[in-house]
């Protein structure tokens, strides 16, 4: 048999019950910042990307070691529900003085990437791995080339002649990506409580990828190890041996 | 044959182990030459990688002092500052390189390049050395070295390679860094030249895919980039590669690739340590790698090969005569004895195989014609021993002076043909006329007055058939050949050899009177008497017949006659030993 209540109570339940499912479902609907630190490699941790036989202190004043190839390294957070991608736009990359600024490019599908040659010298570029993308042409000083990229994913534009310029464009579907800085941290704000997978990118390709809860993070720093290729190359060798 | 068949086969069998052993021989050599050529390539791959070490530290080291030189620090801080005209800034730096090292080819050098902080040129000797003011910051090795640090690399730019090392630019204090020096060093022909004169192996240096230089002639090199290419994941993992064999038209070359360190190794720069195959271990090369003090007493074992070599000859001439040469002579001997009557077949189960057959084969042809029908095939063929009678022992002597037939050798052995199986026909009561002979009645004799004879010695006598008994005169004359008799029934009798041969009558007989008759008649004469000789003797005349006889008679007459030009030759009987003989007396008038 039905209980009759009073008004007071049903009033008291009109107001319990969003209450309750408020706070049942709050947690989801916050955003959290996913921050950490990319411990790269021994041998990544230079600022140059290919190394001679010697590199040596000069013995009178530090030798600096920011700079160079460390500042291509991103963290994408892929995955995240709701995320949307970036809208397409146009790149304007400047090659001269041997380099190339940026040298790392993160934006949406369909955007545009601009190529000029300020510099004195002729550049030899490509996308080797998807030639598709962008053939092997030469640009000639004062010449600007112009490469599209619609699909998300990972490129690397490529200078035959000049092969430490290497310029990253990394083509995404998300809003949640952040640089690295000299030390390896990386903060990316505002991301909703998910699912997420978490992907560096660093000197030209994907170095390391984990699944993340984004909401039981908290103000939890991620540690994210990057593994050589090397070491990696020798760990799938013991386990091959062990098995 | 057996035994030589084998010998033979053991020898072919041994030939062709030692030609394989021959073959076979040199490849472990072969393969341990390989191996050593391979670690001597190691080797100097490895003493390459420490060249090009130490050569990298050296040009750090050189230039670490240019980046001491007060001079150049000065200017470079004052460039770096923006203080000071910048084209004099330029002429002070590149003097001041000039005087520090002024003969740049002779150090290997292909530039000097003094650079600001911000990266920009600021002087250049050597290359392009009129151009300044670009900026080549970006640069990993000009970066580094603006960072403090000093360094080398290897770049690939323009199709060549260049070696650089850059140093930092210190202020007079040491306390900052004013910009940055840097060497290029010459990396082509020159590098391959020393580095085959300190290494002692041919030297090719390629950059995207291509070679740049070489230490041997052009266009052989031309298959290498695709040939690394191939080992290029190897070269990524281990920094080299194993040896890897190449062929250059007719030469096998071995090859041990590494790539250069810095850009240079993105841009496929390797240099690759080329040795020589050892020697291919084919017949061809086996003969063509061969010198003649290979073959010097000293240096080859001339000795057990030639023992080994003429043993094998000896054995198989040995096995040779014994199974082929010996046996054909005994069958020879035997066909000599057979032929001469004195065997009546060849001892066929003495020999074996092939000659064993051939003697068998021998004996089934004596066999067949010593059993044809016919009675010339019968004696046909035996010399003067067969016709001299089958009990033998009578001898045809013909000496050189007063020759006479002598007797004394052993009966032949070779079996007296049968007696004619002719017989007179059966009387005419119970008598069907025999077949008439197929042949035509043969002319008739020259002579007219036939010889005694003792028909016994054809058959024809007592013992031997009826054929006397049929003669119409009752004696044992017989007709000489080509003489017609009449038989009983008013035909020839054919005789066994296929003439017409019968009783002389008195119709038949001719009576021309002259020396060949006489001849004739003289040699009816001996025929009788050596006859009855032999008969006095107790020999056989079984086979012996008047023609053969007369024949002979006549052919040593002949013979005699051209021998001592002499008239005629006069034959008489008489018993040597106990055995009839003939004599020959040459008649010279």
């Amino acid at each position: 048999m039905k209980t009759q209540r009073n008004p007071v109570t049903r009033v008291f339940s009109l107001f319990l019950v969003p209450l309750a499912t408020s706070l049942t479902f709050a947690p989801s609907a916050q955003a959290a910042t996913v921050r950490g630190v990319v411990k790269m490699p021994d041998a990544s941790r230079s600022t140059r990307l290919y190394q001679g036989y010697w590199r040596l202190e000069n013995g009178n004043v530090p030798v600096q070691t920011s700079g160079g190839v460390k500042v291509e390294t991103v963290v994408v957070l892929e995955n995240v529900k709701g995320a949307h991608a970036p809208s397409a736009r146009t790149v304007t990359i400047e090659l001269g003085s041997l380099d190339a600024r940026p040298r790392l490019v993160i934006t949406g599908p369909g955007s545009v990437v601009e190529l000029k040659n300020t510099g004195k010298v002729r550049h030899e570029l490509s996308t080797p791995e998807t030639p598709d993308v962008m053939p092997l042409e030469s640009l000639a000083p004062g010449g600007t080339r112009h490469a599209r990229f619609d699909k998300i994913g990972g490129f690397v534009i490529r200078d035959a002649e000049y092969p430490h310029i290497m310029i990253s464009v990394i083509i995404v579907g998300t809003t949640y990506f952040s640089p690295v800085d000299d030390k390896g941290g990386f903060s990316i704000p505002n991301v909703p409580d998910s699912s997420a997978t978490l992907k560096v990118w660093t000197r030209g390709k994907w170095v390391a990828e984990q699944q993340i809860e984004t909401g039981s993070l908290g103000k939890e720093e991620l540690t994210i190890k990057v593994v050589s290729q090397r070491d990696r190359e020798k760990a799938e060798q013991e386990a091959k041996a062990a098995e | 044959m057996f035994l030589s068949k084998i010998w033979f086969m053991l020898i072919a069998l041994a030939a062709a182990v030692a030609g394989t052993f021959a073959l076979i021989a040199p490849r472990p050599f072969e393969r341990k030459l390989e191996a050593a050529e391979g670690q001597r390539l190691d080797r100097a791959q490895y003493a390459a990688e420490q060249m090009f070490k130490v050569d990298a530290h050296k040009w750090i080291d050189h230039v670490g002092k240019l980046g001491r030189d007060a001079i150049i620090a000065e200017s470079l801080d004052a460039a770096s500052r923006g203080s000071g005209e910048e084209r004099v800034i330029h002429r002070t730096i590149q003097d001041r390189f000039r005087t520090l090292i002024p003969d740049l080819a002779s150090g290997g050098i292909d530039t000097i390049v003094a650079i600001d902080t911000k990266g920009r040129v600021i002087a250049r000797v050597g290359e392009n050395e009129k151009e300044y003011g670009d900026n080549i910051g970006g640069a990993e090795i000009i970066g580094d070295a603006l960072r403090g640090w000093l360094s080398d690399d290897v770049w690939g730019v323009g199709g060549e390679l260049q070696r650089l090392a850059a140093a930092p630019v210190l202020s007079k204090n040491r306390d900052r860094i004013v910009g940055a020096v840097y060497v290029g060093a010459e990396t082509g022909p020159a590098l391959v030249e020393r580095l085959k004169k300190n290494l002692d192996v041919d030297i090719a240096l390629l950059l995207r895919g291509k070679v740049i230089a070489s230490s041997r002639a052009p266009g052989e090199m031309d298959a290498l980039p695709e040939l690394i290419t191939h080992h290029a994941k190897e070269i990524e993992t281990a920094k080299r590669t194993l040896p890897i064999k190449m062929t250059v038209g007719k030469e096998d070359l071995i090859v041990v690739a590494a790539p250069f360190p810095g850009q240079a190794g993105e841009q496929q720069a390797y240099y690759a340590l080329i040795g020589e195959h050892p020697a291919n271990s084919g017949i061809t090369a086996l003969f063509a790698n061969a010198t003649s003090d290979d073959l010097k007493w000293g240096n080859f074992h001339w000795l057990p090969l030639i023992t080994v070599v003429f043993g094998a000859i000896i054995i198989g001439l040995f096995l040779q005569r014994l199974e082929v040469d010996a046996p054909i002579g005994r069958l020879r001997r035997e066909l000599q004895r057979l032929a001469s009557g004195d065997i009546p077949k060849i001892q066929d189960r003495d020999y074996g195989g092939k000659v064993g057959g051939l003697a068998r084969d021998i004996n089934a042809a004596v066999e067949h014609y010593t059993h044809a029908p016919t009675q010339r095939s019968d004696i046909a063929g035996k010399d003067l021993n067969a016709i001299l009678g089958p009990s033998g022992g009578s001898t045809f002597d013909l000496p050189e002076a007063g020759s006479a037939f002598a007797g004394g050798t052993p009966p032949p052995a070779f079996a007296p043909p049968p007696p004619p199986s002719f017989s007179a026909p059966p009387p005419p009561s119970s008598f069907a006329a025999p077949p008439l002979p197929s042949f035509s009645p043969p002319p008739a004799p020259s002579f007219a007055e036939p010889q005694p004879f003792n028909a016994a010695a054809l058959g024809f006598g007592p013992s031997g058939g009826s054929a006397s008994a049929s003669s119409p005169s009752g004696s044992n004359d017989i007709s000489l050949p080509g003489a017609t008799k009449p038989s009983a029934w008013g035909q020839s009798l054919p005789s066994q050899n296929g003439e017409t041969s019968g009783v002389d009558n008195e119709a038949t007989r001719v009576v021309p009177y002259d020396a060949e008759e006489e001849e004739e008649a003289h040699f009816r004469n001996i025929f009788d008497d050596f006859i009855a000789k032999k008969r006095d003797c107790g020999e056989s005349t079984v086979g012996l017949t008047r023609d053969k006889f007369l024949q002979k008679l006549r052919e040593n007459k002949a013979s005699l006659v051209a021998k001592h030009n002499c008239r005629t030759v006069r034959f008489s009987v008489y018993v040597k030993d106990g055995k009839a003989a003939l004599k020959a007396t040459p008649i010279r008038e």
